[in-house]
Parts: structure tokens; C-alpha cells; sequence
């Protein structure tokens, strides 16, 4: 177990404004920046710093969820739903992570994070909103109030078999990678099941919080969590994803989209070239 | 805004003050060596860990009052799947 020093706790509270402030940007929780970065710049072994980063991943969700609580952009109906499939795959995964070489989990990392970035860029024109406000949303649709149309927004859910499997695998990644697995379901969310990519981040952030949970508490258990480093990440995340939502209103759905591709990228080929080394 | 929603904000907020405080305190008196750090730690990230159950079962009883069978049945599912995984965290304990 690492040694805390207040210099390291520094550290890990910047990484945690940093990775915090793009994770309410993008709707992804941060862990994804997270991760490598206790993982390979400051040689925490990975189970350590997955703990880590689902902690924060839990105040992410439940500090944004409480603010967003009642405004729409939550589908919360859709989240409940899918949350059986996230939790459900977050148990799984908290217990392969348990069994698994440090190895295989960076190369699992890096090929995840590109074939998201590759599916975000290929569906980046594709925005799949019902513009009518009219239409019957049924019952797992939405509506809500869009800040840069003007307009209200409706939408129907599509292909609810395969939004519970990409929630499933999500929920796996998550305790097995130590992200919020946002960065898998918000974009099949959006570019197959209708969603809109405001409405599909807010109820992925909504959901990590219970999916994070069901892995977190599998690292407590094991001794894996490090309450001292987790405090200076969570305390991070929380100033840098307060300042990350307050941006995130004006920023665009189609530069987040970019931004989301371009990190991952980057962050893909650093982690998996560390996987096979 | 639906009474649910509004209960689960509140819930959300709570669980989020409460435990940001305990692991603020914790961590400047861990650095202090003060008596009563890790308690303070463990107690936060615990407080932590607990707001997304406590989100899920304030669920369970909003879905449960509006008689809505189907969602209070599906949110009971999340929290035994929650519990599963505190299962298996104590199986593993035991084992290291």
C-alpha cells in the first residue's frame, strides 16, 4: 500500500479537479482520466487506483444528480431500469478484478477506450431528436427544456434490449476498469437508442453512482481503498466537476463529442502500450 | 418536479455534504496526526458509499406509494444486487 504524504494527497486532489471538471463536461465521471493517471504516473498498483477513482466516480453522480434532480435532463424511470443491467455487470466485474493480472486490465483499458472513440466520432453528425414536441414520449421517453435551441426536446426509447446489454458491459467495465462506464452507454444510448446525447449523459451520470457502488464496495472490502487518497480525489473531483457543469452549459453537444474522442484516443494508446510492455 | 425526484435530490445532496465534510475534517487531521483520523475517513467514505443505497431505497418506497409495481419491483432488484456485492466483498475478506 502506498505510503500517504501530504504532497501525494496535493497531487491526487489536482488530478481530481482536473479529471472532475472534464468528467461533468462530458458526462463520462472523470475516472477515465483518472485512472492512468494514478495507475501509470503515479505507480499505484490498478486495483488501488480503480478504488480510488469509483469513490469518485459516487460523489460525481450524487453531487451533479442532486443538482440536475427535477430539471428533466434525468431520465430517472430509464435509469432505474437500466441500473439492474449496470449493477448487475459492476458485481461481475468487481469480482473478475479480484482475479485478474494487472496486465490484462491495461490492455482491456486501452482497447475499450478506442473502440468508444471510434463509434463517438462515426456518429458525430448523427443527433436522432424528435423535434415535435407533440410525439408520446411512451414510457420510458423524455422531454425536456433545451438550453442552446430554445426548444423543448421529446424522444422515444429504441431498442431497449440493446441499451441493457451496453449497460451491462458498462457496469463491468466499471468496477473492472474503476471508470463510471458512462463513456460506453452514453454513446449507444445516443446513436442507437434515440436518445439525446444531453438526456443519455445526465441519466449515465445519474446511474454510476449505484453502479460504482456495487464495485466500490468489493475494493472496501479487499482493503484495496485507501480512505486517505480517495478523500484528496474525491474532494478534487468535487471542486473540478463544479466548475466542469457550470461550462458544460454552454458548451455545444458536437465539440463535446470531439473533445470526448480526441481524450480518449490518447488516453488508449498511453495505456495499452503500458499493458503489453 | 415529482415528489421522488425531490426526495431523492435531497438525499443526493445530504449523502454528498455529509461525506465531503467527514473526509475534509479526516484528511487535515490525518496530516495533523490528530486521534480520530481514520475513524473520520473510513466513516466518510462509508457515508459515501451508502448515499447511492440510501438513493435506492428512498426509490423503492416512492415506487412502492405510487403503487407502481413494476419500477418498485425493479429498484428492489438493484438493491439486493447492492447487497450481493457486499457479499462478495466480505467472501473475499475472509479469504486474504
Amino acid at each position: 500500500m502506498p505510503v500517504v504524504t501530504p504532497a501525494l494527497a496535493a497531487i491526487i486532489f489536482a488530478a481530481g479537479a482536473v479529471s472532475g471538471g472534464f468528467g461533468a463536461l462530458l458526462g463520462i465521471g472523470g475516472g477515465v482520466l483518472l485512472v492512468p493517471f494514478l495507475n501509470l504516473a503515479l505507480h499505484l498498483p490498478f486495483t488501488v487506483a480503480a478504488a480510488i477513482s469509483l469513490t469518485t466516480v459516487i460523489a460525481t453522480s450524487s453531487s451533479v444528480s442532486a443538482a440536475r434532480a427535477g430539471k428533466q435532463l434525468i431520465n430517472m424511470r430509464l435509469g432505474m431500469l437500466l441500473e439492474v443491467a449496470t449493477a448487475a455487470g459492476s458485481l461481475f466485474g468487481g469480482v473478475t478484478a479480484q482475479m485478474l493480472a494487472q496486465s490484462t486490465v491495461q490492455k482491456v483499458f486501452g482497447v475499450v477506450t478506442a473502440l468508444v472513440a471510434i463509434i463517438m466520432l462515426t456518429r458525430l453528425q448523427r443527433r436522432n431528436v424528435i423535434l415535435d414536441p407533440d410525439i408520446d414520449p411512451g414510457p420510458l421517453g423524455g422531454r425536456y427544456h433545451e438550453e442552446e435551441s430554445g426548444g423543448t426536446v421529446t424522444y422515444r426509447v429504441k431498442r431497449l434490449p440493446l441499451a441493457l446489454a451496453a449497460s451491462f458491459v458498462a457496469g463491468n467495465m466499471s468496477s473492472l476498469l474503476g471508470i463510471g462506464g458512462g463513456f460506453i452507454k452514453v454513446p449507444v444510448l445516443n446513436a442507437w437508442c434515440g436518445i439525446p446525447v444531453r438526456a443519455a449523459a445526465a441519466t449515465s451520470a445519474f446511474m454510476i453512482g449505484v453502479t460504482a457502488t456495487a464495485g466500490a464496495v468489493i475494493y472496501y472490502g479487499t482493503g484495496q481503498l485507501v480512505p486517505a487518497l480517495a478523500a484528496s480525489a474525491v474532494l478534487g473531483v468535487q471542486l473540478g466537476s463544479w466548475g466542469g457543469m457550470r461550462f458544460g452549459q454552454r458548451a455545444s453537444a458536437m465539440w463535446l463529442k470531439l473533445l470526448m474522442a480526441a481524450v480518449l484516443f490518447v488516453v488508449s494508446a498511453v495505456m495499452f502500450t503500458r499493458g503489453i510492455q | 418536479m415529482t415528489r421522488l425526484e425531490r426526495t431523492i435530490g435531497a438525499v443526493l445532496r445530504a449523502g454528498v455534504i455529509a461525506s465531503s465534510l467527514a473526509l475534509a475534517i479526516g484528511l487535515v487531521l490525518q496530516f495533523m496526526n490528530a486521534p480520530g483520523a481514520q475513524a473520520l475517513l473510513h466513516a466518510g467514505i462509508l457515508t459515501l458509499l451508502a448515499t447511492p443505497v440510501a438513493r435506492v431505497v428512498v426509490s423503492i418506497v416512492g415506487y412502492v406509494r405510487e403503487r407502481d409495481w413494476t419500477f418498485a419491483t425493479l429498484t428492489a432488484v438493484v438493491l439486493l444486487e447492492l447487497l450481493a456485492s457486499a457479499v462478495a466483498a466480505l467472501v473475499f475478506n475472509k479469504r486474504l
